[in-house]
């Protein structure tokens, strides 16, 4: 047993030794990997946040976690595929069953007028008290003032769309629509609240208005277009679906935000091997010079490891030898790599501000401002697959240099 | 029906009526009681005159802008305020073309796609046939007259004539974008101009009668210009070239069917 410890010591000391011994060729190798899982880390975090970014956005728009609604009313979000309120046990599952935040909301088609111009654009009817939760569109009223109630009798737009209808607050526009059985339906409405959201086209497109003054105006008491449901974590909305699908009544349509949106949903179930892939490319380019490195190295060693060969080490420990100079250079690198991705990130965990490429990001659906999301899972992952990989690419090197012949090693240079 | 087309924006839908001179204002006021008049009553009394009137009247409607110019002719058909169909006889790649005005819905026929359309909320802001006036011009139904605050101006005499110049200011949720209308109606009713003022005070189109003729015993507008204040090269003029009233209407006049095969 001491014999053994003894044993690893003396090549834990070789190998730590070997390492130095070029520290040139070691530091710039050292450089290379700190950077590369800097990399790695760093910008799995952009990723990470933007794409939470994406998805948080994407959820407030669709929005909620999960809808009830009529089956045909994704396809057709007409006036005329609207449902009741809910009632009974679905009002009880709602209200009973630990849901955060639920509303009826009323979406339909219409055009907006001012005296100069007109727009196509959503007309969303909302419950002002937990619009908040749901799109927070209310969190971001530039000028003016959100609904107050249900029967609030303003309406509010977004800054774009006010530019382009060349009005403002409190101005009056006229919202025209129609009601179930096609006749035109049609109001005069104070702006009363201007808002800004990350996207123009967002902006451009949804105008909110108390619901209780849509239903009025589109002539549908009592009937709302959908009920939308939010939970704590749009990751985790399994269970919650569950207990409200069982509640609804039969002929309505029960969905979550990964089946109504499943261009989401793919980006959210992509994003892990997306992730993945990024580490292995990086590793890739990384382990060139790895391998190069131990190569050079053992290139250099060939009289060394033939007369230490000759002296009696086994070449298994040879092996050893190498891989634990490989690991240590890893483990370095990866130290130092850690450190530099957490220093850079940290700082930046404010958002970092790209609105330079606002435009290219708003096309993707993000915003302009890109708060970083350091996850322990890809933390986690770059290490282990740089060490993984990392001995792996070692071996080969390290083998070779094993099955050297003592003789012939001897005898070069 | 000119009196339709001409129903520009409004504030009366009865415009039309207006225009053509429907309405004889000496049986709405004594001779010298002129200030005890109500606007809303005397509008709401005009539009009373026409109800059940029928007309059939034939029109040019010349579309100008900057770089170009041109003109329709059409046929027209009216009973009261609620039904109007116009119908484009030409120049021949436009003839054909019709639209029919129920209440406040809206059809047009188009014989190159030998298609009916029904004019949904969402055009209803579009321009009619290229025009300067809205579908929604067009079809607009007299009970916007209820969603106005009207006050009578002022009064003047010109050429033997009393004017009346009435703001009409649209109330709170009326479906109306403008701040307020300003009307000039002669002692004849006939409609001498209409101005459309934005919310900031803004004049932002007005409709001009620059034509006045005696037509099957009426004095009827007979040429009216229709244009936005930004662009003074850019209007619409409606001329009315025959109007006869009181008509015989078949009671097949104004059905989807008489508008995709004419039959009158």
């Amino acid at each position: 047993m001491t014999r053994l410890f003894s044993q690893f010591k003396t090549i834990l000391t070789l190998s730590w030794r070997n390492l130095w011994r070029n520290h040139r060729r070691t530091g710039i190798m050292l450089g290379a990997i700190s950077v590369g899982v800097w990399a790695m880390i760093f910008m799995t975090a952009l990723m990470r946040g933007m794409v939470d970014d994406m998805l948080n956005q994407g959820i407030s728009n669709l929005p909620g976690h999960i809808q009830i609604q009529h089956p045909e009313f994704l396809d057709d979000p007409s006036v005329v595929n609207s449902i009741d309120e809910p009632r009974g046990d679905l009002l009880a599952a709602l209200e009973n069953n630990g849901v955060r935040v639920w509303a009826n909301r009323i979406k339909v088609p219409a055009v907006i007028m001012s005296e100069r111009e007109s727009r196509g654009i959503n007309l969303i009817g909302i419950e002002p008290v937990s619009e908040a939760d749901i799109s927070g569109v209310p969190a971001r009223i530039s000028k003016g003032r959100f609904l107050e109630s249900n029967q609030d009798k303003g309406l509010v737009i977004g800054a774009k769309l006010a530019e382009r209808l060349e009005t403002r607050l409190g101005k009056r526009v006229v919202i025209t629509s129609q009601d179930p059985d096609n006749n035109l339906a049609e109001r005069g409405f104070r702006v009363i609240g201007i808002y800004r959201a990350e996207l123009a086209a967002q902006e451009e497109s949804n105008v909110y208005a108390a619901r209780g003054t849509l239903q009025d105006l589109l002539k549908i008491e009592g009937r709302v277009s959908q009920i939308v449901l939010v939970d704590d974590d749009y990751r985790n909305v399994e269970s919650l679906y569950r207990r409200v699908a069982a509640a609804t009544p039969a002929g309505l349509e029960v969905k979550p935000w990964y089946e109504i949106d499943t261009y989401l949903a793919v980006m959210f179930n992509m994003m892990d091997g997306f992730v993945l892939i990024w580490v292995i490319i990086i590793f890739l380019a990384l382990s060139f010079g790895l391998v190069n490195t131990l190569v050079m190295a053992i290139f250099e060693r060939v009289r060394e490891i033939g007369l230490i060969q000759a002296l009696g080490m086994r070449p298994g420990l040879i092996v050893y030898q190498i891989l634990l100079e490989s690991l240590m250079l890893l483990l370095i690198g990866l130290i130092v790599g850690n450190m530099l991705a957490l220093v850079t990130i940290k700082p930046l965990e404010d958002g970092l501000d790209v609105s330079v490429v606002a435009e290219g990001m708003a096309m993707m659906g993000a915003g302009s401002v890109i708060y970083p999301s350091l996850t322990l899972y890809d933390v986690v992952l770059a290490n282990v697959v740089v060490i993984l990989l990392g001995i792996l690419t070692s071996i080969l090197p390290a083998w070779r240099a094993s099955r050297l012949d003592p003789v012939r090693a001897l005898n070069t240079h | 029906m000119a009196t339709k087309l001409a129903n520009t924006n409004m504030a009366f839908s009865c415009r039309l009526a207006l225009l053509l001179g429907l309405v004889s204002i000496s049986s709405l006021l004594g001779a010298g009681d002129t200030e005890v008049l109500e606007p809303r009553e005397l509008i709401r009394a005009a539009m009373e005159h026409w109800r059940g009137v029928t007309s059939y009247s034939e029109m040019t409607m010349i579309i100008h802008r900057s770089d170009w110019e041109r003109s329709f002719s059409m046929q027209a058909w009216t009973e009261g305020d609620k039904l109007s169909l116009v119908r484009v006889t030409g120049p021949k790649r436009d003839a054909g073309n019709g639209t029919l005005v129920k209440e406040q819905n809206m059809w047009t026929f188009s014989p190159k796609i030998n298609r009916i359309l029904k004019v949904p909320s969402s055009m209803m802001n579009q321009s009619w046939m290229g025009s300067d006036f809205s579908n929604k011009d067009i079809s607009k139904s007299t009970d916007i007259i209820d969603q106005y605050d009207h006050s009578l101006l002022k009064t003047e005499t010109v050429d033997d004539h009393l004017l009346y110049t009435i703001e009409s200011i649209p109330h709170e949720e009326a479906a109306v974008v403008w701040g307020r209308e300003v009307t000039v109606i002669r002692d004849d009713f006939v409609m001498l101009r209409q101005e459309f003022w934005d919310q900031d005070d803004i004049l932002v189109k007005e409709m001009n009668s620059t034509e006045l003729k005696l037509m099957d015993g009426r004095v009827v507008a007979s040429r009216l210009r229709m244009h936005k204040t930004e662009t003074p090269d850019e209007w619409t003029e409606m001329i009315v070239d025959v109007v006869d009233f009181d008509v015989e209407l078949g009671a097949n006049l104004f059905t989807l069917s008489n508008l995709r095969n004419p039959r009158q």
